[in-house]
């Protein structure tokens, strides 16, 4: 075969990048059935809409003052700035474990381009600049627009600051949230790559979903808790020589890159008052005790800087070097397909078990939990939605105080982990179910469906609920340590029967076939999604509330028990009328008419 | 003998525009229809149609006399299906997608393991039956398809390009089997572009060219129309091809040699 020329290898190289960016895009960050640009459009206009809010949130102190003082903006400031950090590096971390499998070269690629004359190091070359231009793109992205916009709020009532110093600031926080997101996404490519390198393919395939999945839920669950760290903390974390937990750590560094390129120019700049107005000494004073200390935290965010400096080119090399070293061959498609794990086999012969004589419920059964566990899109709902309720439990465990075991004596906040860990998944699920697990596969399930939904649905809730009993066998020990062994249990398992409870009322009203029908957007998610937000906290700490009370006497706790039990028994009983009645199921609904159209082609549309 | 599935003039439209109009055949228990047609002649829309995924604008499908759409679940029930792209949980094992559709079939435990094994096995699957989808070839995959089709023994198979990806000892079991299901009183509607498959497996043949039915007879009886023994393979082309195919051909050569 004739060998490729030089100008021809470069052009090749762009052809295949170009390819691999384009699939990273439509394939694994979009479903392949959306239509990319109106997906990209949307991304990229929520992620910048945020952007824009939570800077615009962050900024209203600095926008309504009168007179910004420089040392207090300057101390306030680092909350905002951590906040910045930590987003920039947990959102493109999240962009990458999105596309966690196409971050490396894929069976289909060896399908695709293996037969073609391209050298595999060229493959191998454009599937790494492909990933590096997606982070590259997605942190741009994100942080273009704060950047901008955070410096020059910060300093707009900061009377005398001058414009070159804010252009500098606005060029040094874009430098470091740059960096941040960057150590974010080679993070987890250095991660994965690792990984790969350390347990060979074999074991990686089969730990990859799980690793992703513990990722997934890590990353949501430090964007989560990043807006409640407080300046305070912060200096608490730098000045006071106090060790900061250890996944605060990258952000303080980047932070701390920040403070020492760009922080003195807020801190050192005088205070100019408007015309007329006489100085005031309290003012002066105030400025001066900021800015002291804001000073005083410079020497050890230098020190913090440093480790930025180091660790984001080791783990850029250490990204780059893994990932070319284990994609140095196309992969081979038979090595791609790992056997059924023995757990697998023997979760599959004790449902069977279960559910003897009941196919359709056998289906429902296995089918969510291979969809719920499997499919990426499925897994990061999941993950997301473990992530919120692990953000509470931390948030509760960080304000607790002292230990005992009376119950009385016990805030309602830690009855509350538990309840809401599981009423999130609980949510998370109801809203899985909605999203097909193969739009194109949807017909295999449509050609065999035999029209009795509350028997697949039932399969489809034990599968639900033996999620929820893992995550509470693993919450248990928590449980033990907080609230005894006894109390433990017994919180276990009303909490158990209310999700039961929670898991059948959200089904109620689910006229369809889990994972099978096509994806329905919600009309009005202005209104639910504030609505559920609001009635889980309240369900959340008024069940935690009850049940606290309960607790005392073992009388009040079965009384809690049996009108749990009655209201599951209720539920279920509705349903069942409610299912009695076979109903064609509509596999193919579309989302309801957009309030405003040109209807150029309702008159068509009528002979469809 | 009575019809088990009629067809009377489907039309379909997608946007106004008409994908097939006024399609009507009869098939008796026993009987194989080929659906022939070039790309765009509207056998996908026909099968559709057919399988019960789409519902037709006008005309109706009678299933043992009764409409589908009024006993839809019931009718699908007795078919088996293999479309022509073979779409598949790819997250699934080989065997964990045949124990979805057993299971959602109501096929009983035992016999659907029973089934699944050896139809697995038969298919020469078995080693690879635990493994995702997502690793298997095409050929592998329309096998699952066509294990999908059967696994309920349906009274109705429908066919779209079964033959698509299979290795030679498969596509020739295929050729066996089917007629032995047909003996076995069940009909099949088999759409290929295979024309030497369906002039050997099929005795009557639908040929439809931008929508409509352009001849609808015994293979033998479309010969004696031509007034000639040629092949189906001939008389298709007579039918509905707008291209001179050597010409083309020839152009297509000379295309493929410009160099420079």
């Amino acid at each position: 075969m004739t060998p490729l020329a030089g100008g021809d290898d470069a052009m090749t190289f762009r052809l295949v990048t170009r390819l691999f960016l384009r699939r990273l895009i439509d394939n694994d960050l979009i479903s392949p059935h959306a239509d990319r640009h109106q997906s990209l459009a949307v991304l990229f206009g929520f992620i910048d809409s945020l952007a824009v809010f939570v800077t615009f949130f962050l900024s209203t102190p600095y926008l309504s003052a009168f007179i910004q003082l420089p040392g207090p903006a300057a101390l306030s400031a680092l909350s905002d700035r951590f906040l910045f950090t930590a987003g920039s590096i947990t959102i493109s971390a999240l962009g990458a474990l999105m596309v966690w499998d196409a971050l490396a070269l894929e069976a289909r690629d060896a399908a695709i381009l293996g037969p073609l004359p391209i050298a595999a190091r060229t493959i191998t070359h454009a599937k790494l600049t492909a990933a590096i231009v997606f982070g590259g793109v997605l942190t741009v992205a994100l942080n273009a627009v704060p950047s901008v916009l955070y410096p020059a709020f910060l300093t707009v009532n900061i009377r005398g600051i001058a414009g070159a110093t804010i252009l500098r600031l606005i060029a040094v926080h874009a430098t470091t949230v740059t960096m941040a997101g960057l150590f974010g996404f080679f993070g987890i490519l250095a991660i994965r790559g690792m990984l790969r390198l350390l347990l060979g393919d074999q074991a990686f395939r089969r730990a990859s979903n799980g690793v992703q999945s513990v990722l997934v839920v890590s990353m949501v669950t430090a964007l989560l808790l990043a807006p409640t760290v407080r300046a305070r903390d912060v200096r608490h974390w730098v000045g006071d020589a106090v060790v900061p937990p250890w996944p605060v750590g990258p952000v303080v560094w980047y932070l701390g890159v920040n403070e020492t390129l760009a922080g003195h120019l807020v801190a050192e700049t005088p205070i100019v008052l408007p015309p007329r107005m006489p100085s005031i000494a309290s003012l002066q004073r105030e400025n001066q005790a900021a800015r002291a200390a804001y000073c005083q935290l410079l020497p050890p965010f230098a020190a913090q800087a440093r480790r930025a400096w180091v660790w984001l080119p080791l783990v850029t090399v250490l990204a780059l070097t893994t990932f070319l070293w284990t994609n140095r061959r196309l992969p081979d498609r038979s090595t791609g397909v790992p056997a059924p794990s023995r757990l697998r086999t023997i979760v599959r012969r004790m449902a069977e078990r279960y559910t003897h004589n009941d196919p359709e419920a056998e289906a429902g059964f296995f089918f969510a939990l291979q969809t719920l566990t499997r499919s990426a899109p499925h897994r990061t709902i999941l993950a997301i939605a473990v992530a919120a309720g692990l953000t509470h439990a931390l948030m509760v465990l960080a304000q607790k105080d002292g230990h005992s075991l009376q119950i009385q004596t016990i805030p309602v906040g830690v009855f509350g982990i538990a309840i809401m860990v599981l009423l999130v998944l609980v949510v998370g699920i109801a809203y899985a179910v909605a999203v097909p697990a193969e739009l194109a596969a949807n017909w295999t399930i449509e050609m065999a469906w035999l029209g009795d939904e509350r028997r697949y649905l039932t399969g489809v809730k034990r599968a639900a609920m033996l999620l929820v009993a893992v995550l509470l066998v693993l919450l248990l020990p928590l449980h033990v340590a907080l609230l005894g062994i006894v109390v433990a249990i017994v919180h276990s398992l009303l909490s158990l029967l209310l999700a039961v409870a929670a898991l059948d009322a959200l089904f109620l009203p689910y006229r369809k076939l889990p994972f099978a029908c096509s994806y329905v957007p919600l009309e009005n998610p202005k209104i639910v999604w504030p609505a559920g937000f609001v009635s889980l906290l309240l369900v959340t700490y008024g069940f935690a509330t009850v049940e606290r009370s309960a607790l005392h006497t073992a009388t009040r706790t079965i009384a809690l028990g049996v009108v749990l039990g009655a209201f599951v028994f209720l539920v279920k009983a509705i349903d069942r009328v409610r299912r009695r009645e076979r109903r064609l199921i509509r596999f193919d609904d579309r989302p309801a008419r957009a309030t405003q159209q040109l209807g150029l082609f309702e008159h068509l549309a009528m002979h469809d | 003998m009575q019809a088990r599935l009629e067809a009377r003039r489907l039309t379909k439209y997608y946007a106004a525009i008409p994908a097939i109009r006024d399609v009507s055949f009869t098939l008796a228990p026993g009987n194989i229809l080929g659906l022939l047609g070039p790309n765009g002649s509207g056998k996908s829309t026909t099968i559709s149609l057919l399988t019960g995924l789409r519902e037709p604008s006008v005309g109706q499908i009678l299933f043992n006399g009764h409409n589908i759409t009024d006993h839809l679940v019931d009718y699908k029930a007795r078919v088996g299906y293999v479309p022509e792209d073979a779409h598949l949980y790819t997250f699934l094992s080989g065997r964990e997608q045949l124990d979805l559709v057993g299971r959602l079939r109501r096929l009983p435990s035992g016999l659907r393991t029973r089934k699944i094994a050896t139809l697995l096995d038969l298919f020469g699957l078995t080693g690879a039956a635990d493994q995702p989808i997502s690793g298997y070839s095409k050929g592998m995959r329309q096998k699952i398809l066509l294990v999908s089709a059967l696994l309920h023994d349906p009274d109705l198979l429908i066919l779209d390009e079964p033959e698509s990806g299979l290795d030679l000892s498969a596509s020739l079991m295929l050729r066996h089997l089917i007629p032995m299901l047909a003996a076995r009183g069940k009909v099949i509607v088999y759409s290929s572009h295979i024309l030497d498959y369906v002039e050997r497996l099929c005795a009557d043949v639908v040929v439809l060219h931008r929508g409509r039915i352009v001849a609808a007879a015994p293979v033998t009886h479309l010969r004696a129309m031509m007034q000639r023994e040629s092949s189906l393979e001939d008389i298709v082309a007579q039918l509905v091809t707008t291209i001179d195919p050597e010409g083309t051909a020839r152009d297509i050569a000379e295309v493929v040699g410009q160099r420079g």
